[in-house]
């Protein structure tokens, strides 16, 4: 009796042993990891890294300002572009589709689109606004047409706000009535839509051809969608239901509902989750290789190819100059810091959050 | 009734926005296989599936391609990169949900997340300048010399030795995603209802059958999915892998020799494919990964989503 005690022990110690022994052998090679490019890093840091643009290999210390500068302009239209996407569409899945079969789809299959190779997002974006299909860029027109539903959604607003201002002085009574302007109101804006893309779409289209920045932009913020989605839907769903119930008992519709009660519980959340996307798209370097490519150059023209931070550490780190390898490093710790740093302020705000509720 | 009318057109507004919105995400999720099968639909043509998938050669000149090489290089990094991965990651998870000191636990799983958000080619670069040398001098010998001379096995081993190889390539992916399966078996560990772990405890079980018996049985769905999702991160990583598995079309048994994964060959031809079968046969590939990383993450999915329904019943 005694002894199988002892030995169930003896068991016991040695596999916890084990446990603790894999995490210190799991975390020593990421503090490995991180020493690494902390010590390389530091080396190569020095301010001509942020002011200087590429030398060319021998003549003299470069920097890598374009490729600062061109990862934060990829990287905030990838922004522009999917969170709104993202938001909307995560807010109607959490409302108006709520527990809707679609909704579950959506909500599934973005959900194993977070996980899905970065690269294949980069050969899909290549396809439609990279290769000239024929003589036409789908991807413009993709471009075009987004910008004009934005602008014709601004339009329509803007158009809702004049008419009901001019028709706050008379009273109309009849239901027919109303439904009639309110179909004009929508039809004018759905004319203006096509209009601007009619008018757009010589002047833009033909711009863009081969490695663009758009193209970058377009392929993170196609990572970022299904992030940002994701959470917006989950904080949605996490406002109370009694809460919205509250709302519409006072006579609210269901947009004033999201907009004053929904969105503003839920705010803290849906930004940790844009927060956290941004982090995951910033290190991406598969989908860029061939979306907006590389440029040795200093460019603010999202119609050419850009550099962007992590194109450029694989090239350098890829070629032969020692002076390449130092700044691949200065490089890659610039990076590494800036995505954990935004990574602890999102965590900060979960748990700050989070924490207050639990006091409550 | 202005009132109504105000508010109703900015709900339909709205409502239609978000509608299209989340239509388009649907849209665009189906478009990428839609868009990848219509762009390789040269390659399928002129190879067919099966024959693609077994044929050896990539040859740009003679615009001879076949898919096994990347993708016997892509399958083997992906299972040496969980061999190495899953015991730790596990262990880590224990760790932290019932060994480790509670001052510990919050620290120790924060860290463990914030490496999980490094960037790929952070890993990858370490992978070329620290890790390969260290291989080519000292790991790789040593398992020559060793697990080398046994006869059989042997075979894995051989072969001259230059540090990018299928096997470093696989110690960085596995380092690479201890992370992800580390924090997604310690949030299933911890799910364990603690009156289940206390009624094992008056029994008179020891922590570890504890863990054995009752936290492990109870949590291994979420455990399954952790893992099955770290699979499905590392087939279809490309920077962490490409830095260190040397780019060579060539099915070796050996570990020790380099090779190439599917995205480590679009990211090295993709540019430089100047014929239209070229680039279809390279689409075509993309297309398979595709596919393949979409049915691993639908089965980690579907354990994920049966670990959450048992928990709520």
């Amino acid at each position: 009796m005694n002894r199988t005690v002892k030995k169930r022990k003896i068991i016991s110690f040695i596999a916890l042993s084990l446990s603790t022994f894999s995490a210190i052998f799991g975390l020593f090679w990421l503090v490995f990891i991180l020493f690494d490019v902390i010590k390389n890093g530091i080396a190569g840091l020095s301010l001509d890294l942020f002011l200087k643009d590429p030398a060319p290999p021998g003549m003299g210390e470069g920097g890598l300002r374009n490729a600062f500068i061109g990862q934060l302009e990829i990287v905030f239209f990838a922004t522009i572009i999917g969170v709104p996407l993202g938001i909307l569409a995560g807010t109607f899945i959490a409302e108006y589709a709520r527990g809707t079969k679609f909704a579950r789809i959506v909500s599934i299959l973005s959900d194993i689109m977070v996980s899905v190779p970065s690269i294949v997002i980069g050969t899909f974006i290549y396809s439609i606004m990279v290769k000239p299909i024929g003589n036409i860029n789908l991807g413009a027109i993709f471009g075009v047409l987004f910008l004009s539903v934005i602008l014709a959604v601004i339009f329509g607003g803007i158009l809702n706000i004049v008419v009901n201002k001019i028709l706050s002085n008379v009273s109309i009574k009849s239901r027919s009535k109303i439904n009639f302007i309110n179909i004009t109101v929508v039809l004018i804006t759905v004319l203006f839509g096509i209009g601007t893309f009619i008018y757009l779409s010589p002047k833009l289209i033909d711009r863009i051809q081969g490695f663009n920045g758009w193209a970058g932009a377009s392929a993170l913020a196609f990572i970022m969608i299904p992030v940002v989605l994701r959470t917006t839907e989950d904080m949605l769903t996490l406002v109370p239901w009694t809460l919205r119930e509250a709302a519409f008992a006072l006579g609210a519709s269901y947009y004033r509902v999201i907009k004053d009660i929904v969105y503003r519980s839920a705010i803290t959340g849906i930004i940790t989750g844009v927060i956290l996307s941004i982090s995951r798209v910033a290190g991406e370097t598969a989908p860029l290789l061939f979306t907006s490519f590389n440029n040795q150059f200093f460019t603010l023209d999202m119609n050419e190819p850009i550099s962007s931070l992590t194109v450029m550490i694989f090239t350098y780190a890829m070629g032969p100059y020692d002076d390449w390898h130092k700044q691949a490093w200065a490089a890659s710790l610039v990076i590494t810091l800036f995505i954990l740093l935004i990574t602890l302020i999102a965590r900060y705000i979960i748990n700050y959050k989070f924490g207050k509720h639990k006091a409550q | 009734m202005k009132r109504f009318f105000k508010v109703s057109l900015a709900d339909i507004f709205f409502g239609s926005v978000s509608f299209l919105s989340a239509l388009l995400v649907l849209i665009l999720i189906f478009s990428v296989l839609f868009v990848l099968y219509k762009e390789s639909s040269l390659a399928i043509e002129k190879f067919g599936v099966i024959k693609f998938l077994i044929t050896n050669d990539w040859d740009p000149v003679k615009e001879i391609f076949g898919a096994a090489a990347p993708l016997y290089g892509t399958i083997m990094t992906t299972i040496l990169s969980l061999v190495v991965a899953v015991p730790v990651g596990v262990g880590i998870a224990i760790f932290l949900s019932e060994t480790a000191p509670n001052f510990l636990k919050t620290p120790l799983g924060i860290t463990i997340e914030m490496l999980a958000a490094i960037p790929s080619i952070i890993y990858g670069m370490w992978g070329l300048f620290t890790l390969a040398p260290i291989m080519r001098e000292y790991v790789e010998p040593f398992l020559q010399n060793t697990l080398g001379k046994i006869p059989i096995i042997g075979i894995i081993f051989q072969g001259e030795i230059m540090g990018v190889s299928i096997f470093t390539a696989s110690v960085v992916l596995g380092i690479m995603i201890i992370p992800f399966i580390a924090s997604i078996s310690r949030d299933a560990l911890n799910l364990t209802p603690n009156i289940m772990k206390e009624s094992a405890y008056a029994l008179g079980a020891t922590k570890w059958e504890v863990i054995k018996d009752v936290m492990i049985p109870y949590s291994k769905l979420g455990i399954y999915g952790g893992v099955v999702l770290a699979l499905g991160r590392a087939l279809g990583e490309t920077m962490a892998v490409a830095f260190v598995i040397g780019h060579k079309l060539d099915i070796h048994l050996s570990i020790f020799q380099p090779a190439t994964t599917i995205t480590v060959t679009l990211a090295n031809e993709f540019t430089e494919a100047d014929t239209d079968l070229y680039l279809s046969a390279l689409f075509y590939l993309a297309l398979i990964l595709f596919i393949l990383s979409f049915v691993v993450l639908v089965i980690a999915k579907y354990f994920l989503l049966r670990a959450e329904r048992g928990l709520k019943r």
